[in-house]
């Protein structure tokens, strides 16, 4: 049998290259009763901040061509209650759990970090800087090389935890920007976050979205996802997971080969909540078949 | 709930572009249906496009078997009723909280029963489901208004509920059935008769804003059921939120999710 243990940052072997999407899977339990979510390399939480947030008002999601809008504003019960209420039953669960992160200024992202360290039960950070619906929140993080490294930074001093950097896709250069946070002190990269979109409604003459825009995910978004992995991958030496419309075994695989040490399945658990967990067994029925000892033989080996 | 591929053991035409499924299921499946709940569906081989599945209510059901009715207005609902006998779906399901139940066991109280177009298939799951266990609906008033006559659907069966004591009025858009005029207009009518009713309601948004003034006014209780967009279906994806009404948030609104909390919400709850 292949082994399929990666690990994704100092210290963190996941037993499989297959993790959740942070704001596609709940706060994990919602899961469990379609499938065992501990068989899963990591769950990753909905994006939490230090207090709770109620979301965007008016319509939140749409569908657009194989893919969809979403424009849901971070809405969160926020770190207190998370803790509280939700990582128990996730360690009950016996989930590997990563938790996601995003504050309204660098401030926000520290304290964070600094409140869930040393936690018992979180494996590592995941910070979002690059969430495009809310103001502040993220995105203005995501789009300066400089900017993404000072808040790495900061977050770096205030956490031991193992962290890994959500890089945004609406910028001209994600090379530089992953380059940068590596450099601040970044365990890893995770790539893509959604791609800013809109939807319009002819007949009624307003924008789709209460948010007017939104972020792209889904099967649409792959290619540009794949390549992003591909060229962050060759340009920097921390792992890399890789994010964007992966809904089969198949793409996960591709985003392996590419380059991507593990993977986030997203839009596609809304679609089938089983796709997580179908992908792990995918991963290793091709594996078996192709004769391989371990997933990390196969990770990068894309022969160009 | 339960996740699982089926497939088409019926389809009929009801109207110009609405249709009726049937589709197979376990008995499992069956006994947790129950009035106001509703399925995700998908076809399996569609490649994610449409990427995702579409919510329906749940309308009627037998031991091993599910009905759904699908209007046409768009790519999932024209790719899913344009599935034929024997062909592949993807179902998610039972979901939602379903009308309360007790309600209806106080027998004192009159029920009525709204429908604006396509709200017809949430309502007539009680119906049906009366009709099946052959229960008594005397009290029960049924109040169904649509654009026009040819979007009346099921008028048959309906009529068949009324040896149960099921009393109906319909009334469209056009007057080419019933009276002319707004479903809310007979509401308005009904309760001044009857006061101390309750009420269920199914529709489009502006109708059930107006049931909630009327109910208001009247000091009636109801339940309103919604059709926000999904994209899961079971609470993980927050696209379907709704402004509710909440004692236990300082603000005293709170966003819920219409697919677990609801779709039916008391109707003074809900902030439009
Ligand atoms: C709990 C619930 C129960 C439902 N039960 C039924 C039912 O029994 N029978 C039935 O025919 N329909 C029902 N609906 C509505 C049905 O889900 C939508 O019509 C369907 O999803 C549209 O998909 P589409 O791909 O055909 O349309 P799309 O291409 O997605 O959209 C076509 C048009 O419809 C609008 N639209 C899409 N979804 C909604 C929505 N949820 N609310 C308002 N406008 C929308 C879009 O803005 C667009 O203008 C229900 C919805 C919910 C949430
Ligand atoms: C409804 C929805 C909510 C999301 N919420 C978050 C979030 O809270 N934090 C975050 O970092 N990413 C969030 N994302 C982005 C996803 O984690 C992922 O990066 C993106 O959807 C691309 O992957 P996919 O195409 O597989 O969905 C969200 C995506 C969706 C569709
Ligand atoms: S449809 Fe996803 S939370 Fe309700």
């Amino acid at each position: 049998m292949v082994d399929l243990k990666v690990q994704i940052a100092p210290g963190v072997v996941l037993k499989n290259p297959v993790l959740t999407a942070s704001g596609t899977f709940g706060y994990g339990r919602e899961y469990a009763p379609y499938f065992d979510i501990s068989k899963l390399g990591a769950i990753i939480s909905k994006g939490l901040s230090l207090q709770p947030k109620t979301g965007n008002p008016g319509v939140r999601i749409t569908e657009t061509a194989c893919g969809m809008l979403n424009a849901i504003g971070l809405e969160n019960i926020g770190v207190e209650r998370f803790l509280a209420d939700e990582l128990p039953i996730l360690q009950e669960l016996r989930a590997t759990v990563i938790v996601n992160i995003f504050g309204n200024n660098q401030d926000e992202y520290a304290a964070l970090a600094a409140k869930l360290d040393g936690v018992a039960g979180i494996a590592a950070l995941e910070i979002n800087i690059s969430c495009p619906n809310v103001k502040a929140g993220g995105i203005q993080f995501g789009t300066d090389p400089r900017a993404a490294a000072k808040l790495v930074a900061a977050v770096r001093k205030k956490t031991s935890s193992p962290l890994i950097t959500k890089l945004s896709p609406n910028v001209s250069d994600i090379v530089a920007v992953a380059k940068a946070v590596e450099e601040a002190g970044s365990d890893s990269l995770s790539l893509i976050n959604t791609l800013l979109g809109m939807a319009v409604d002819l007949d009624r003459k307003r924008p789709v979205l209460g948010n007017v825009t939104g972020g792209l995910s889904g099967p649409a978004i792959k290619p540009i996802a794949l390549c992003m992995v591909y060229q962050v991958a060759r340009a920097v030496s921390i792992p890399v997971i890789g994010i964007g419309g992966i809904v089969s075994v198949r793409d996960a695989l591709e985003f392996l080969l590419a380059g991507a040490t593990a993977i986030e399945v997203g839009t596609a658990s809304f679609i089938n909540p089983r796709t997580a967990g179908e992908i792990v067994t995918g991963i290793e029925n091709y594996l078996d078949d192709k004769g391989y000892n371990r997933v990390t033989d196969f990770i990068g080996s894309l022969a160009i | 709930m339960y996740l699982f591929n089926t497939e088409v053991i019926y389809k009929q035409k009801l109207s110009q572009d609405i249709y009726r499924l049937r589709l197979r299921a376990t008995k499992d499946f069956c006994r947790a249906a129950a009035p106001g709940k509703f399925v995700m569906l998908g076809t399996d081989d569609s490649f994610f496009d449409p990427l995702l599945r579409r919510p329906f209510g749940i309308c009627r059901w037998g031991e091993n078997w599910f009905e759904v009715i699908i209007k046409v207005v768009g790519k999932g609902s024209c790719q899913l009723s344009g599935l034929e006998k024997g062909a592949s779906v993807a179902v998610h399901g039972p979901l939602g909280n379903g009308y309360p139940k007790d309600e209806l066991e106080s027998e004192q109280k009159s029920l009525f029963l709204v429908a604006g177009g396509m709200g017809i298939a949430s309502i007539a799951s009680h119906l049906f489901s009366a009709l099946d266990c052959n229960q008594s609906l005397t009290g029960t008033f049924l109040l169904y208004g649509a654009a026009s006559y040819s979007e009346l659907i099921l008028l048959d069966e309906l009529t068949a509920a009324s040896a149960l004591g099921l009393k109906m009025q319909t009334i469209t858009d056009d007057g080419s059935c019933g009276c002319q005029g707004l479903v809310t207009q007979l509401l308005t009518n009904e309760l001044q008769k009857h006061p101390q009713s309750q009420v269920f309601a199914c529709g489009p948004e502006p109708m059930l804003r107006s049931v909630q003034k009327i109910l208001q006014k009247a000091e009636c209780d109801g339940f309103l059921s919604l059709e926000n967009r999904m994209a899961c279906g079971f609470g993980v994806c927050l696209g379907c939120v709704q402004t509710v009404l909440s004692k236990n948030s300082e603000t005293g609104v709170e966003m819920a999710k219409v697919c677990t909390q609801g779709p039916v919400f008391p109707a003074q709850q809900v902030v439009f």
